[in-house]
C-alpha cells in the first residue's frame, strides 16, 4: 500500500500567545515548534497500517524550512520518505489556497491507497483543510475517526468508527478514502534512537509554493487578532485554618455559593 | 447572485431539528440578512424533512428550500456535500451558515471546496463588513486568541457557528417552501454508513446544553463519577470530564472536554476536581460564569473561575447537591 500522511507544525499548546505589532498575525519570534499533536495519531495510523499490510508511507508537509524538523520526526516514527512544500511565508496564504496546494502536489506523487492526517491543527484550529484535500482530490473522506475497525486492501475499502453526538456511527469506504484523526484513536510511538539515525538519510522531496501560482485563491483575510479578556470575578470560599473548608464551614460554603449563583450570578 | 442568507438545518439522529439551527437563524437574521437586504433562508436536507418548514420559520426563515430524498434519509457525507452543492450552484446564495456539528464539520468544508467558496469553522460572532462581506470572530490558538477574518471577492461565503454562541430568538413567519429536487444517484454515495449507535441518555448533549458540569482525576473512580451525574441532573445540565478522567477509564470519550475533545459555552460550567489546564480551558473558557470546586488553592483554574470553594469535593458536593435539590423541588 502507498500510505501518506500530512502533517503540520505548529506552536506548542502552552505557549503565550502575543499578537504582533500589525495586529493581524501571531508573534513566533522565540516560539517552540512542535508537530501537531493530531497530526502524531495520524502517523501512528499510517504506520501501523504499513505494518499490517506492507507498503511504504510517504509524508507531505507545507510550511517553512523549520517544519523538517517535524518531516524528521515523523520519518524516525517510521515513515519512509516525505515532501515538503516550501512555504516562506506567502502574505495571500489561508486554509482554502493551502488545501488547493496540497492537494496539488498529492495529485502529482499519485498511486495512493489511504491519506490520514489530523482533525485540524491546533493553532488555526479550522479543521478544514483535510477536508477540502478530499475533495479536491475526488477522493471520499471519513472525518473525526475514533477507531479504523478495518482496512482491507484487497477488498478495497476501509471501516472505521467515528463518534457523533450521543453516540457512534461506522463507516464503509472505499479505498483511496483520506481520514482524519482525533486523539484516543491510538497511542502514538515514540521515536527511537536508531530511527532518529535512520531519518537522517531517508529521503526529502522539496518543493516550492513560489513555484504555484497563489493568484486569487485565498478566500478569506485575517484582519485582526485579539487576546481574548475574560474577566473572572474569582470569588473563592477557602477555609478559616488551613485552605480548605472543613466540619461547619463545608455546609456553609455550599449555601454562600448556591447563593452566589443564584442572586448574583443569576445561573440557577 | 442572489443576495440570499442561507442556514443549513443540522438535524439530530432522531430527525429533530438542533437548537444550533435557531441560534444560526436568529443571529443571521439580525446581523446579515437585513444589512445585505436578501432573504432569509432555511435550507432542510434529509429523507420527510419538509415538516420542519414551520420550525425554521418560527425563528425567521421567509424561505425553506427542502431537499428531500430516500438517499439522505442518514447523514452521509456525500449525499449531503452533493445536495448542498447543487443547490447553492442552482440558487447562489450571498451566505451560507451552518451548525459545527460532528456532521457540520463533516461536509461544510468539502461543499466549499466543490462550489469553489472560502469557509470559516466555528464562528463565535457574524457581522458583515459596510461592503458587505462576511466578517466573523472565533477561537484559535487553543482559545488563546480570537482572530477577526474577512472575505474576499469569492461566493458564497460560508461559515460554520459554534453552538450556545447566539440567543435563538422568535420571529414566526410562514415560509415559502421550495423544492430543491437534485438529482443524486447512488453510485455517487461512495462511503456507507453500516451502523448507527446511540446512547439514550435524559442528559442534554454537551456542546448545546445551557449547564454543564465536569469531573477530573480527582474524582478517582468511574463510581464516584455518580456525584458529577448526580448534580447534573438535577441541574438539568450535561455531565463533562477532563482528559485526564477519560484517560483514566472514568467516563467514556465523548464527554471529554476540551482542546481534544468537545469545546462547549454554556451559561454555568461547574468543573469538579479539575486542576484548570491550558487544553482543558480551550473547550471551556468561553463559558458565561465557571465554578471550581477543588482541594488544591494553587489549582490554576481558581485563577480563572467565577466562584469556587476551596474543598474536599467528596464533603463539598453532596450538601451542595443536597440544596440544589431543594431549590429545584421549590420552583
Amino acid at each position: 500500500m502507498k500510505i501518506l500522511v500530512i502533517v503540520s507544525q505548529t506552536q506548542d499548546t502552552e505557549a503565550k500567545i502575543k499578537v504582533s505589532a500589525a495586529g493581524n498575525s501571531i508573534d513566533t519570534e522565540g516560539m517552540k515548534w512542535i508537530m501537531n499533536p493530531y497530526d502524531e495519531f495520524a502517523v501512528e495510523e499510517a504506520i501501523q497500517t504499513k505494518e499490517k499490510h506492507g507498503g511504504e508511507v510517504v509524508v507531505v508537509s507545507m510550511g517553512p524550512a523549520r517544519v523538517v524538523e517535524t518531516i524528521r520526526q515523523a520519518l524516525a516514527m517510521g515513515a519512509d520518505s516525505a515532501l515538503h512544500i516550501l512555504d516562506e511565508g506567502s502574505p495571500d496564504m489561508d486554509s482554502f489556497a493551502m488545501g488547493k496546494i496540497i492537494a496539488g502536489e498529492i495529485r502529482k506523487l499519485g498511486g495512493f491507497d489511504i491519506v490520514f492526517t489530523g482533525m485540524k491543527i491546533i493553532d488555526e484550529e479550522s479543521g478544514q483543510v483535510g477536508v477540502q484535500i478530499a475533495e479536491e482530490l475526488g477522493i471520499p473522506h471519513v472525518s473525526l475517526v475514533s477507531k479504523v475497525i478495518e482496512i482491507n486492501p484487497s477488498a478495497n475499502k476501509a471501516v472505521c468508527q467515528k463518534e457523533i453526538d450521543g453516540g457512534h456511527m461506522v463507516v464503509e469506504v472505499p479505498l483511496p478514502c483520506l481520514i482524519t484523526c482525533p486523539d484516543a484513536m491510538n497511542e502514538p510511538r515514540y521515536a527511537s534512537l536508531p530511527g532518529i539515525m535512520k531519518a537522517k538519510k531517508k529521503p526529502l522531496t522539496e518543493v516550492k509554493v513560489s513555484d504555484t501560482n497563489l493568484d486569487g485563491l485565498a478566500r478569506v483575510k485575517t484582519v485582526e487578532i485579539k487576546v481574548p479578556q475574560i474577566e473572572r470575578k474569582l470569588r473563592i470560599i477557602k477555609g478559616q485554618d488551613g485552605p480548605m473548608v472543613k466540619g461547619a464551614e463545608v455546609e456553609k460554603s455550599a449555601e454562600e455559593l448556591i447563593k452566589l449563583l443564584r442572586e448574583e450570578a443569576k445561573v440557577i | 447572485m442572489s443576495n440570499e442568507v442561507w442556514v443549513v438545518a443540522d438535524l439530530k439522529i432522531d430527525g429533530s431539528v438542533r437548537q444550533v439551527t435557531f441560534e444560526a437563524l436568529s443571529e443571521a437574521r439580525k446581523k446579515i440578512a437585513g444589512k445585505l437586504g436578501g432573504e432569509l433562508c432555511g435550507v432542510l436536507i434529509g429523507s420527510g424533512v419538509s415538516g420542519h418548514a414551520a420550525e425554521l420559520g418560527k425563528y425567521g426563515a421567509e424561505k425553506v428550500y427542502v431537499v428531500d430524498n430516500e438517499l439522505l434519509k442518514d447523514f452521509n457525507t456525500e449525499g449531503y456535500t452533493i445536495a448542498l452543492s447543487e443547490l447553492i450552484k442552482k440558487h447562489s446564495p450571498a451566505v451560507v451558515i451552518a451548525g459545527n456539528t460532528v456532521f457540520g464539520q463533516d461536509y461544510f468544508p468539502a461543499v466549499a471546496a466543490r462550489v469553489g467558496a472560502g469557509v470559516t469553522m466555528d464562528a463565535i460572532e457574524i457581522d458583515l463588513t459596510n461592503d458587505k462581506k462576511l466578517k466573523i470572530k472565533r477561537f484559535s490558538h487553543s482559545s488563546k486568541a480570537i482572530p477577526t477574518q474577512v472575505f474576499l471577492d469569492h461566493h458564497p461565503m460560508m461559515t460554520t457557528v459554534r453552538p450556545n454562541s447566539f440567543k435563538a430568538v422568535e420571529d414566526p413567519k410562514t415560509p415559502e417552501v421550495v423544492d430543491g429536487a437534485v438529482t443524486i444517484n447512488s453510485g455517487d454515495i461512495k462511503s456507507k454508513v453500516i451502523e448507527i449507535k446511540t446512547k439514550g441518555s435524559d442528559r442534554p448533549e454537551l456542546t448545546e446544553a445551557e449547564r454543564v458540569v465536569s469531573g477530573g482525576r480527582g474524582l478517582g473512580s468511574e463510581e464516584n463519577f455518580k456525584y458529577i451525574y448526580q448534580l447534573a441532573d438535577m441541574l438539568g445540565a450535561a455531565a463533562g470530564a477532563t482528559r485526564a478522567a477519560v484517560d483514566a477509564g472514568y467516563c467514556p470519550y465523548d464527554m471529554q472536554v476540551g482542546q481534544t475533545g468537545k469545546a462547549v459555552s454554556p451559561n454555568l460550567y461547574i468543573a469538579i476536581a479539575i486542576s484548570g489546564s491550558v487544553q482543558h480551558f480551550a473547550g471551556m473558557g468561553s463559558s458565561k460564569v465557571i465554578v471550581a470546586i477543588n482541594k488544591d488553592p494553587e489549582a490554576p483554574i481558581f485563577q480563572k473561575c467565577d466562584y469556587g470553594i476551596v474543598g474536599d469535593l467528596f464533603d463539598v458536593l453532596p450538601p451542595f447537591t443536597e440544596k440544589v435539590r431543594a431549590l429545584v423541588s421549590q420552583s
